[in-house]
This record gives structure tokens, sequence and C-alpha cells, in this order.
């Protein structure tokens, strides 16, 4: 019995680099027999999907609707705050208020939970945001190839320029220090430092998307979402890619329909739900993994259960 | 209530078995001697600029033989800091030592580099490990780190030769598609290799190699490749085979070099305690290397 004690420990010890990169297949997250199943139908174009904290998960229809949607937990969807048009990215706070990109308007707002409404920028073109536990807004501007953010003091100011081709989809890790951004227009989802002041710093190019054999060096990439073992999700135009908290692609879920799979995240019961917004529909499917709420206190990721 | 039984037996005895595959020990080579006169090694820390933002740990090892009057052989070594530990499965400094001494390679400089991170801008953060990228990723970027940022900074000390036939690379795992990608991207800088349970999987696209290789106009390099039977099948790949199509590529296109297939899994256990064997072979004609 020694040997069986004593081998495990000397590799941890002498090939801790090797340990380190611990495989993340797409049967870790994905249920066998669990399909998408549709939770809203009969939209335009389904968007910037979010939840809060009970699960309840929130989108908007940036063609066609007129305000923002909820699904309960029960799974009815209903009218959240009327009047909100054009909407392309959501996301709650940590102030109770629920941000947004809208797009048509060329505004980012809030919301508080009356359904008034705030305005935080104006003569933008904003596409896709995250909003930190300490309150900072980051906000992409895809067709300027810009990154703005909006400060907890309501400042704007640009933080990258330049160095994504149509920075798109945003997300946070776990531990809220490091900024993805997703391309639309490239193929690379790009990692960035929050430095302590709230700007960004060192970008790489860190995770690769799949591409389409026609279109190899664009991959589409759109809507992001992070769960709790700090894996990256994104929406591209071969379906939603996962890859593990150090950038290596984990897999490539199907898209649910042959649609615009432009927005995705965590929510439902314990946020253990995967939702998607494609085309008209706006589908979930469980999972063995969990999400993450970025207006929550930062966390370590956590360990993969054996 | 039998088949629970049946199963746990059977999976006892293949644990055992595997394991018992995976035995390999480091040999004399990899022990100090009396009357072989040591080298020195030094540790320091590095801030990229190559890869924007990274920290890393960097040791070099000087051999007693170096004294400065003609330039030496360098060996880099991804994740660094296993193969330069005097108790791990490599021990690079004694068997250098050992070999230097006995004339089976020459006085040579070793580069120990570990794999970048980006360190945390806050407290309580984990930061952004950079490994997977530097690694896996089938680009110069890695070969111009070395070649643009370490190999200047040690060479501000010591003399180290411009010849590409005396410049190794060694790495384990994703450190051995490393440097292969090193040697592959900047053949001009580095043309020998050694991979030990090398990464030639789909991480981030190693899996092209042996096609590349078999359509590329043959490069001078020398590559060394060891793997185990026992590796790796996961999402990425299946490890002994894709080092056997390594070989069967790098044979096809008539390049020199060897591929060892051991027993054992995942680790650098086998490649540790062939490793004097391995440099001999790497370094067989190092005296006809011009400095």
């Amino acid at each position: 019995m020694k040997s069986f004690a004593l081998v495990p420990i000397l590799s941890a010890v002498l090939f801790a680099p090797l340990a380190e990169g611990q495989d993340m297949p797409l049967s870790q997250v994905l249920i066998e027999g669990e399909d998408w199943r549709v939770v809203s139908e009969g939209h335009g174009f389904t968007d910037g999907l979010c939840a809060d904290a009970e699960g309840n998960v929130y989108f908007s229809d940036v063609k066609s609707g007129t305000a923002i949607y909820k699904v309960d937990a029960a799974g009815q969807v209903g009218e959240f705050v009327k009047d909100a048009a054009g909407i392309s990215g959501l996301k709650w706070g940590p102030d109770g208020r629920i941000y947004a990109c809208v797009a048509r308007g060329r505004i980012v707002v809030a919301f508080d939970k009356d359904g008034k409404m705030t305005e935080l920028a104006k003569e933008v073109q904003p596409n896709d945001l995250v909003v930190t536990h300490d309150g900072n807004l980051y906000f992409t501007m895809t067709g300027a190839k810009e990154i703005r953010r909006i400060d907890p003091e309501g400042k704007m100011t640009v933080v990258n320029a330049g160095t994504v081709t149509k920075p798109n989809g945003i997300t946070l890790s776990p531990d809220q220090g490091t900024l993805a951004v997703s391309d639309h227009g490239g193929k690379h989802v790009w990692a960035f430092r929050i430095e302590a002041d709230g700007t960004l710093a060192h970008p790489e190019g860190y995770m690769t998307m799949r591409t389409p054999v026609a279109d190899p060096e664009i991959a589409k990439g759109d809507g992001m979402t992070t769960d709790a073992y700090g894996r990256w999700y994104v929406t591209t135009a071969m379906g939603l890619q996962m890859f593990d908290p150090t950038g290596r692609m984990g897999g490539v879920i199907a898209k649910p329909q042959d649609a615009n799979l432009v927005s995705c995240c965590f929510g439902g019961p314990n946020l253990e739900y995967l939702y998607a917004a494609c085309g008209d529909k706006v589908y979930r499917r469980k999972t063995k993994s969990h999400g993450i709420l970025s207006f929550q206190p930062p966390r370590k990721a956590e360990a993969m259960p054996k | 209530m039998r088949f629970p039984l049946w199963s746990f037996l059977s999976f006892a005895v293949a644990l055992g078995a595997v394991q018992a595959q995976d035995d390999y020990k480091p040999g004399p080579d990899a022990e100090r001697k009396e009357g072989v006169p040591q080298g020195t090694v030094t540790q320091s820390k590095w801030t990229s600029k190559i890869f924007d933002g990274t920290e890393r740990d960097l040791w070099v090892y000087v051999p007693a033989q170096y004294d400065g009057s003609k330039p030496a052989c360098v060996m880099v070594f991804f994740d660094g800091g296993g193969f330069v530990a005097e108790k791990g499965a490599f021990r690079v400094p004694i068997v250098f030592d050992n070999l230097i001494h006995a004339g089976e390679m020459p006085v040579t400089i070793g580069i120990f580099v570990n794999p970048g991170v980006v360190p945390p801008a806050k407290e309580g953060q984990e930061g952004r490990k950079n490994r997977s990228f530097e690694y896996d990723t089938l680009s110069d970027q890695n070969a111009r780190f070395l070649l643009e940022e370490i190999l200047p900074e040690v060479g501000k000390n010591h003399k180290l030769t411009e010849n590409p036939d005396g410049r190794a690379v060694c790495g384990n795992s994703s450190g051995g598609i490393a440097a292969f990608t090193v040697a592959w991207e900047r053949p001009d800088a580095f043309r020998k290799v050694v991979s030990h349970i090398g990464s030639f999987t789909n991480i981030r696209g190693g899996h092209v190699y042996p096609a590349l290789i078999r359509k590329t106009d043959p490069k001078p390099l020398r590559v060394f490749l060891q793997d185990g039977e026992n590796d790796l099948d996961n999402l990425h790949g299946n490890w002994p085979l894709a080092n056997r199509q390594m070989d069967a590529a790098l044979t096809f296109a008539k390049y020199d070099h060897k591929l060892v297939v051991g027993t054992g899994g995942h680790s650098g256990r086998h490649g540790g305690a062939i490793f004097p064997d391995t440099l001999r072979w790497l370094w067989r004609d190092w005296k006809t290397i011009t400095p």
C-alpha cells in the first residue's frame, strides 16, 4: 500500500505543472440525455441574457422587443421592464439595478426596481456589458473597436481601443481580476488584467475559437459567460464554445437551432441551467456545472469535483 | 454482489499494473560523484514584454568548466523549475556536471524557464496562468521570447554560442511541443529538440505537426521524442498515437530523430531515467560543432 500513497504525492511535487492542466471535457458540463429546451419563442432576435441571485433570467429582443423579459423559477415568461426596446446587453449591478446597452438608442442605462430609467452614457454604440462587484461597468463598442468603462461615480473612459477587431461579448473571471472580451471579427477571446484603478492591461489572445471552414479567420465571437469553476463560454458561428480556465478549448456545444446564437448565461435553480439566446427563441439545458454572478463578491474558482 | 466485487478487483489490479509500469528511477548519472566539479545555479525573476505583463522564475546553470574564453553551448528547459531540481526526475545540473566532466556533451549553459503568470493586480486574486498559451500555441512568439529576451539577458554575463547546432530546447508535455515549436519556427537559432510525453495533440492545434512535417521542406533539426504506452487519451487527443505520428512523419521527411516509447503514463519518470542517454544521443557529435 505504501507505493500507492507515495507515488501520487511525489508526482504532485515533481510534476506540478503537469497536474495544473486538468482536463475539462464537455462531459463535465453536459448531462447525457439533456438537450436544449425552448424557454420562450415568437421573438425577433433574442439577446442580453443575464440572471439574478434567485436564478430568474432576463433577456431582450433587439429586433422587435419592447421590454426586458423575465423568466421566473417556474419558467413563466413576462415583461419585467416595459418600454425598453432595442437592448443588446443586460447585467445586474451590485446596487440592485439592472444595467442595459440600448444599441438602438445609443445609450447605456440602468433601471431601478420600479423600472425607472437612468441614463449613464449617451452617443455611444454599446453592444454588451458586465458590471463588477465594486461597481465598475465595462461595455463593448463593437464598431469602434473600443472597450469603455463607467466607474462608480459615473465617469466614462475608453479603457482599450484597437486591440480587438470587433469587441463583442464580455465577462469576468470568478476572482474578477481578468476581463475577457470576444472578437466578432476575429478568432480570439482576449484576456485583460483589470488594474487596481479599473483600467485594463496586458491584453492577450488567450483563447482561440473554432471557426467555420469557409471563414477560417472569423469565429463571430459574441455573448459570454463564466462558470464557478472558471470555465469560459462564448457564443459563436460554430456553436457555444467552452474553454477551461487556462484558455484551452474544452469543446463546442451545438446550437439549439440554425440561427444566430448571440448570448448565454447560467440561470435557473442554483444557476445550474445554461441559457442560450438563438434567433427567435430562448433555450435552456440543465448542466453539471453552475454559474456565478459578477455583481456578487469576487471568489476563487471552485476546484473540480472528483 | 458479484459484479461490483469483480470490477473493484480488476480496477485495483489495473491500478497496480499501471504504477508498476511507471517505476522508472534516475540512474547513477543523476547522482553526485566524487571528483566531478559542480556547476553553479543562479535563480532570478523575469518580467516579459513579448508575453506582456507575465512574470516567471528563471534559473541559469553554468558548468564549472566554463571559463568565458569561448562561447558555451545552450540548452533551454521549459517548466524549468522541475528540471533544475536536484531531487526531481531529471536532476539536470547533476547530469550535466557528470556528462560534461566525462566529455560526453559540450560545456553547456542550462537555462531553466518557468511558464509565465500575469500576476494579480489585487490581493486575493489568482492571476492569469499563461503556460498553455505560451507552450501549446503554434507560433513564433515563444521563440522570440527566448531570442529577444532570455538569451540576451543570460548573454549579458555569459558567452553563448550563436551556432544553432549548439543550441537545444527541452520540455515535458506542453513544454515538449513548445520545444519542438521553437526549433520548427527558428531553425536558424535552435536545432536540437528533446520532448518527453510531448503534447502533439489538439490542445491548441498541435496535432497538425505530423502533416506539416511531411509537406514542408525538411528543416535541419535533431529531434528526440519520448512517450509512454499509458500516456493520456483525452479530449485533446491520444499522446502515444500522436508521438508515433510525429515519429512516422519525421522518418518520412528524413529527419535525424529518435522515438523511445516506455510503459509509463503522463509523467517525467521515464524521460528522467533515460535522460543521460538522451543527452549522449543529442550531443553525440558535439566536438564537430563550432562554438
